[in-house]
């Protein structure tokens, strides 16, 4: 495998739709288009002005990296679905990360270090989250799962350790947070496409990549006791 | 020669063709979800959603590979995708991921109306329609007469005021107790019974267009009712003829009101024997050049959308990326 030169990040996994480039020079740049969910109106003509200011067209992608969540279902879809048509016209490669580790990675590099809490909000009351060990590198101590606020909140009261915990879950859930006598609450809320680039530069191209939604639809959960109407 | 590139996704069929400026067709490949919502008796919007994004890259690759175009660099000369009306969680896959197909190939992109979209699905077979043309677009989504001076060109004479005619078809075939989707399977039922079986009303006899189809269903739900004994065969045979003789009711008032050349089908529930004899015998009386489509072009596919896209491109000029997907876009609001 070559080195990887031109690479595009797209986040889509909370209210925020982001993206992230890396060119041949190494340069990043982050661009934040919108925070109203407008993401399928904003994303192709983001990524377009922020291609077109650095003077690279579509076919100049080498790799196309895509945060396939958990987070917001309808977000993820666009996020998704831009990346795949992008990597096919482009013939860029497509590589897929988390909304948890890149919130990991995005607290690594401020400087956090020992146990982080990434914790996106799921919305319905509910949190995906993920445990992760900060020190040289950024190593995952748990699988993404999806719990209640309060059920991590007692969790954590419970042990004996203290961390970080990072993600919109927890700017949403504040209250149940501050209970947490060994907790630092980061405020960082947009899983940081820029942490995408490296992460993505160095895992292998995925052929098809579709969103981590962590939980059933609501149908199907809901079918065995759900009565039928005429 | 131009091609375009057409992607659907407003319900459960992932859909992607490549549709050239004379209408012929190079390549359709349609992927349904629908064994995912069998069970449910109806299209589930999240599971839709969650097998549009599963499937749109594969299908789109096809239709370009049957083709014959390699997705690098292909000849496509624009995007056309339905960005309205249909499930928004469904949409937003189809749209996204045509944005960035048309801005990686540095081509026009084309935001459709799904209902246009039928209408332009007789062209694809029968490029001498004759014009003005009447057609009926009965699906499990919509039910509208609609009145075509040109390609393109439409007026809504009338539509239904609640259930669309397939979305009948479903609820009374969920109450019989048979599956999903209802059309086929009641009008597989019905060759066996007699549709005098039951009195079942026609509704909408007044002198508009719009339909109405949610009366019939509490008709059939109250006779069965009060009649256990009567054969299934025999309730699916009457209320397809019910339904049936409204729309065909409505289709003639239109053609007795209105001067045109030809008649067309349109739409999943345009697959129904009933309503197909029935057209064509309309056509006879009226001497009228009928186009019944296949069963491929009356489910939702992506070449009809091309063909709008392509119709669209050349007479309003492409969309731009920033398009927001319409769920409830009506047809009387294309231009
Ligand atoms: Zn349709």
């Amino acid at each position: 495998m070559g080195p990887v030169v031109n690479i595009l990040a797209i986040e889509t996994a909370t209210t925020a739709c982001a993206i992230a480039l890396r060119v041949a020079s190494g340069e990043e740049f982050e661009v934040i288009l919108d925070d109203e969910r407008h993401h399928t109106e904003s994303l192709t003509p983001g990524i377009r002005d922020l291609l077109a200011r650095v003077g690279l067209a579509a076919k100049d992608l080498d790799r196309v990296v895509v945060d396939r969540g958990p987070g917001l279902y309808t977000g993820l879809r666009v996020g998704v679905a831009t990346a795949i048509g992008l990597s096919l016209g482009a013939s860029a490669e497509l590589v897929s990360v988390t909304s948890l580790e890149l919130l990991a990675h995005g607290a690594h590099r401020s400087g956090v270090r020992g146990t982080f809490v990434s914790a996106v909000d799921g919305r319905r009351g509910e949190l995906f989250v993920q445990t992760f060990s900060l020190g040289d590198e950024v190593s995952p101590r748990s699988e993404p799962e999806v719990t209640r606020p309060d059920a991590l909140r007692d969790e954590w009261a419970q042990r004996d350790e203290t961390a970080t915990f990072g993600g919109d879950g927890v700017a949403r859930y504040e209250a149940a947070f501050r209970e947490l006598s060994r907790a630092t609450l980061l405020d960082l809320r947009v899983p940081p496409p820029i942490e995408a680039l490296s992460l993505g530069a160095i895992r292998p191209p995925e052929s098809l990549v579709s969103p981590m939604y962590l939980r059933e639809a609501d149908a199907v959960a809901n079918f065995s006791t759900r009565e039928r109407s005429s | 020669m131009a091609l375009v590139l057409g992607i659907e996704t407003s319900c459960d069929e992932t859909a992607a063709a490549v549709v050239d400026d004379e209408f012929r067709v190079h390549s359709s490949v349609v992927e349904s979800s629908i064994d995912l919502h069998r069970a449910f008796g109806g299209v589930v919007p999240e599971l839709a959603g969650r097998a549009h994004v599963a499937t749109i890259g594969p299908v789109v690759r096809r239709a370009l590979d049957d083709a014959g175009l390699d997705p690098s660099s292909p000849a496509i000369s624009g995007v056309a995708v339905t960005s309205g009306p249909g499930l928004i969680g469904s949409l937003l896959v189809g749209l996204s991921s045509a944005k960035a197909l048309a801005y990686a190939w540095d081509v026009p992109f084309i935001g459709v109306n799904h209902l246009e979209g039928h209408l332009f699905a007789p062209l694809l077979e029968a490029r001498d329609l004759q014009w003005p043309l009447m057609t009926l677009l009965v699906s499990g989504g919509h039910s509208l007469i609609v009145l075509q001076p040109g390609p393109g060109q439409h007026d809504v004479l009338g539509e239904t005021i609640d259930d669309a005619a397939g979305e009948a078809y479903d609820k009374v075939a969920r109450w019989l107790g048979l599956g999903y989707p209802g059309g086929p399977e009641i009008d597989r039922l019905a060759k066996e019974g007699s549709p005098e079986a039951m009195k079942l009303p026609v509704s909408m006899i007044g002198d508009d267009f719009d339909l109405s189809f949610s009366g019939l269903k509490t008709a059939v739900v109250r006779a069965t009712e009060a009649h256990r004994e009567i054969a299934l065969a025999d309730v699916a045979a009457s209320f397809q003829a019910a339904l049936s003789e409204q729309l065909l009711r409505k289709l003639r008032h239109a053609l007795e009101r209105y001067d045109v050349a030809g008649v067309a089908l349109a739409g999943g529930v345009a697959a129904n024997s009933a309503l197909r004899a029935g057209v064509t015998q309309l056509a006879k009386e009226f001497g009228l050049v009928v186009h019944l489509p296949t069963m491929a072009m009356c489910t939702d596919n992506a070449a009809m959308i091309a063909a709008a896209g392509l119709h669209r491109l050349a007479t309003s000029g492409p969309s731009p990326l920033d398009l927001s997907a319409r769920p409830n876009w009506q047809l009387a609001d294309v231009s």
